[in-house]
């Protein structure tokens, strides 16, 4: 969730289906059975489209494993769904001490896990130590624990963590605390096979709203209401991820009232639902961007040259040329259905106080400047309308990715107006996985993909570092999360600056600073920020909860308040409703679906047909 | 070629025109491929190429057919018209040349299979056997995401996933062709064997080939629009595959848009219809014991 995109993480999902990143075409309902309703159990049923890859979360990188892992166990703090600035959670309240060492929580007291046993301040140290010491388990959760020295608990309620220098991180720590009496028997080498599942009836001991009763792979996880929650209990008793191929299917489920919430649509089936009675369909501001990328130069971390990018593209002109040709607006209208908004620096707006918004120096859509720049840059239009400098032509790739639909609309849009400024672009699709080797060895031009940017904004900021370059082990060349080459020790000295500031104005400040210096130089062209698009049955579920209020999303947040205040409406209307939307609709659908099987029925007669002659032909020699 | 053979050749065509003109499915056949070659021919005339270019794009996405768009536009604004017109050239051209380097694998394989026999039979049959055995589908969808996505790359795929049919069968009659006498008289005159099988077995089996050719078209054209609506075709060059998957993927099913998946589903339909009707027609004509039996 961290690294990837929701789309790149559902692909390594994938991988392990036998033909990767094939995008699979099945039209109608999946036919993934459902748990069977007990008799008085009240069930809130999600639909999803990548399961969760692992409820070890240790393991899991998808953001349905993360949702998972905050609705089975408690973390420390939350984002506040006001504004999504640190919250209090399991730890009560946190201090950092006079001396800048270490930092105190103050553990909620009472708590205990789904057996039973008390939740203490000392499965919390245990936890921090794991991770502190583990190799497997910094993993997903290296970033928060790269400052801390170590974990104790002095007594039940009291956390104290030791750093080694000042670091805002410590009130965004995304760490699930585990229970210790059931971790410690996991080893190093066992927790990185270990599934986490429910055996032999036996839930998964947590402490969260919601215990994992039972799950099945591809299929489902099911999870009952912690009645004794210490922030409330959830109203109602049973919750249920419901894994679908496709968001048409998922869509379709929804219509028919078999689950009560669809995440993860995309923009066409998004549009459809809209008009639905007893649907509401919201698209949600979202944390996430995308960007058309640079090879600004690529190199290891210590400098050395790699990889075959365009020269060209080293030239900070040429790259800005690049994003006043892209017209943010269209891209929004056509590629995101509206869903979105034109994107300009790399912290998305939703973060309102770390966010840098572009006013004197922003690159709009000016394809007239861009000529400009680019004729001043030294690449002149020839003959064919494609500019070239010293013989060389401007001609660059452009990486799409072929599991995202939007990524190649994208990039059929880029290429035409880059031809218009005499830019020539040759689109190449490519699977993620191919693409992040591709990138990590500097052998690109341009491509586009996307980020989820946190809370806490170190890690996307880490991204644009020099030190974050690939790097080199043995003969080969790994990549690092730098995927722009992008080095400025401006941009360094300042990083390692926000990165020891706790006070957060004088941080924002710092952040926004180091946003304009690469707005400035152009090593992304960020292209838009996209909607988190879902639908619910608000004919039977109210009290959704947005974070950041009023705009955000709703559920799949960072925190578990929608979970804890949903409900369902009054039970007459639910009924009305239920049987109203149950009939109606779906004419046309059936109508196309009846053709396409008849063309698709004709065709196979035909080839059969033919095997036949030819066998017969065949017989008669 | 001496003035004899010429004029042989010049009644055996004529006899052949009129025969397949008999055939009424034949005429209608190359009546509906005559008007989608123009069509595809014609394209620039009939289309403006700029309506395939999303930025250049004014109306407004997933419009209903109007006079101006007669069937309608896509998610991007662009005319479907258009890109059925655009569309018709690509899928033409690789039906086309696949069905073409399938042929000629076949028709060598199959030669060289049928005139040595022994352990050469053996082998090739066995390869072809081997090829034959593999479902299709998994066989072009493993290729085709291992190798990059191009309109090359596509017809290769469909290429060398479809020649085994065509090798079997033009083993048989190569078969049938060396047993024959003459066949030993020109080895007893000391003919080479490229000069029997290129002299002798090639026109021999040329007719099979013909009609073969024009039946696996109609396949590979099928191919091509499962692979494109799989999501495995050309992405920059618009095929019926490619609009359909665009239609599926910009969600028209669930918005009953059947302006938008309806015309390109009826030209795949109409142009494999034609071309095994063409191609049935050109088996019963060219293979004489077909014609018997029709008789």
């Amino acid at each position: 969730m961290k690294i990837l995109t929701k789309a790149a993480a559902a692909v390594l999902a994938a991988g392990l289906m036998a033909i990767p990143a094939t995008p699979v075409h099945a039209t109608g309902r999946a036919a993934a059975p459902t748990p069977a309703p007990s008799q008085g159990t009240l069930t809130f049923t999600i639909g999803i489209q990548s399961d969760v890859d692992s409820t070890n979360p240790f393991t899991g990188i998808v953001a349905e494993a993360y949702e998972a892992y905050q609705l089975m166990y408690d973390y420390l703090m939350q984002s506040s769904a006001k504004d999504m600035t640190p919250s209090p959670a399991l730890a009560e309240s946190w201090q950092e001490s006079a001396d800048k060492k270490s930092w105190t929580y103050k553990i909620r007291s009472g708590v205990k896990w789904s057996d039973g046993q008390p939740l203490t301040a000392a499965d919390a140290a245990y936890t921090f130590n794991r991770i502190i010491k583990g190799d497997y388990e910094q993993t997903n959760y290296g970033n928060y624990v790269v400052n801390i020295e170590r974990a104790e608990a002095p007594d039940p309620t009291t956390l104290v963590l030791y750093v080694k220098k000042p670091t805002p991180i410590m009130e965004h720590l995304a760490i699930p605390i585990l229970p210790e009496h059931i971790w410690k028997g996991i080893d190093a080498k066992a927790v990185k096979s270990y599934a986490n599942e429910p055996t032999d009836g036996k839930p998964v001991v947590g402490s969260g709203p919601f215990v994992l009763v039972e799950r099945k792979k591809q299929q489902y996880l099911r999870f009952v209401a912690n009645k004794n929650y210490w922030g409330g209990a959830p109203h109602f008793d049973q919750l249920v991820f419901r894994v679908f191929t496709n968001a048409d299917a998922e869509a379709e489920a929804l219509r028919r009232g078999e689950i009560d919430y669809a995440y993860d649509l995309k923009s066409a089936v998004y549009d459809s639902l809209k008009n639905t009675p007893g649907i509401t369909a919201r698209a949600s501001v979202y944390t996430g961007f995308n960007e058309v990328a640079f090879n600004t130069g690529a190199a290891l971390a210590d400098g050395t040259p790699i990889g075959d990018g365009h020269p060209a593209l080293k030239d900070k002109q040429v790259r800005q040329a690049i994003s006043m040709s892209i017209d943010r607006d269209t891209l929004v209208k056509r590629v995101l259905n509206g869903n979105g908004s034109a994107g300009d620096s790399f912290i998305p707006p939703i973060y309102k106080a770390l966010h840098y918004v572009p006013t004197g120096d922003k690159q709009g859509y000016d394809p007239a400047k861009a000529n400009q720049l680019l004729d001043a840059a030294g690449w002149v239009k020839g003959s064919d309308g494609i500019r070239a400098k010293d013989g060389k032509k401007l001609s660059l790739r452009l990486f799409t990715r072929d599991a995202s639909k939007d990524s190649q609309a994208s990039g059929e849009f880029v290429k035409g107006w880059l031809k218009d400024v005499g830019i020539d672009v040759k689109v190449k699709l490519m699977s993620e996985d191919a693409l992040t080797e591709v990138i990590g060895q500097g052998n690109f031009d341009m491509f586009e993909w996307g980020w989820v940017v946190e809370p806490d904004p170190d890690y996307q900021l880490s991204t644009f570092t020099c030190g974050k370059r690939s790097y080199k082990d043995g003969g080969s060349i790994y990549a690092d999360l730098s995927d722009s080459f992008y080095c400025n020790p401006a941009y360094d000295q300042l990083y390692d600056q926000q990165a020891g500031e706790t006070d957060p104005a004088k941080r924002a400040a710092l952040v926004q600073q180091m946003q304009k210096l690469v707005y400035d130089d152009a090593p992304y062209a960020v292209t838009y920020f996209y909607d988190d698009l879902v639908a619910y049955r608000s004919d039977r579920w109210t009290g959704f909860v947005a974070q950041p209020d009023p705009d955000g999303s709703i559920l799949f947040q960072y925190g578990i308040y929608s979970y804890l205040t949903i409900k369902p409406v009054a039970k007459e209307t639910t009924a009305a409703s239920a049987s109203e939307s149950g009939g109606g609709g779906g004419g046309a659908p059936v109508v196309i679906g009846a053709v396409v099987g008849v063309v698709v029925v004709g065709a196979v007669g035909l080839v059969l047909a033919r095997r036949r002659r030819t066998a017969s032909a065949d017989e008669r020699e | 070629m001496n003035r004899i053979t010429r004029a042989r050749r010049r009644t055996a065509l004529v006899r052949f025109w009129r025969d397949l003109r008999g055939h009424r499915t034949a005429v209608a056949g190359m009546t509906i491929l005559g008007v989608f070659v123009l069509v595809a021919l014609l394209a620039p005339i009939l289309a403006d190429p700029i309506g395939l270019d999303v930025t250049k794009s004014t109306a407004a996405g997933h419009m209903g057919p109007s006079w101006s768009y007669p069937l309608g536009t896509d998610e991007n604004g662009r005319s479907i018209l258009t890109l059925l017109i655009y569309g018709t050239r690509i899928s033409l051209l690789v039906g086309v040349t696949a069905t073409l380097i399938a042929i000629a694998l076949g028709t060598v394989v199959g030669i060289a299979a049928g005139f040595y026999g022994g352990w050469v039979r053996s082998m090739l049959m066995g390869v072809t056997d081997w090829f034959l055995v593999i479902p299709f589908l998994p066989l072009a969808i493993v290729l085709a995401t291992v190798l990059e996505r191009s309109l090359f790359n596509i017809i290769l795929v469909i290429g060398i996933t479809s020649w085994p049919g065509t090798a079997r069968l033009i083993c048989a009659q190569t078969l049938s062709v060396r047993a024959r006498p003459y066949m030993e008289r020109a080895r007893a005159l000391g003919a080479s064997d490229w000069h029997q099988m290129t002299r002798h077995v090639l026109p021999n089996v040329m007719p099979l080939v013909l009609a073969n050719l024009v039946l696996t078209v109609s396949i590979a054209i099928l191919s091509e629009t499962t692979l494109s609506f799989l999501g495995l075709g050309d992405p920059t060059r618009p095929s019926w595959g490619y609009i359909l998957e665009n239609a599926f993927g910009a969600g028209a099913m669930s918005n009953g848009e059947w302006w938008y998946v309806m015309p390109p589903g009826i030209c795949v339909v109409l142009v494999v219809l034609a071309f095994t009707m063409v191609g049935r027609a050109l088996e019963a004509t060219l293979n004489p014991r077909l014609k018997e039996g029709a008789a």
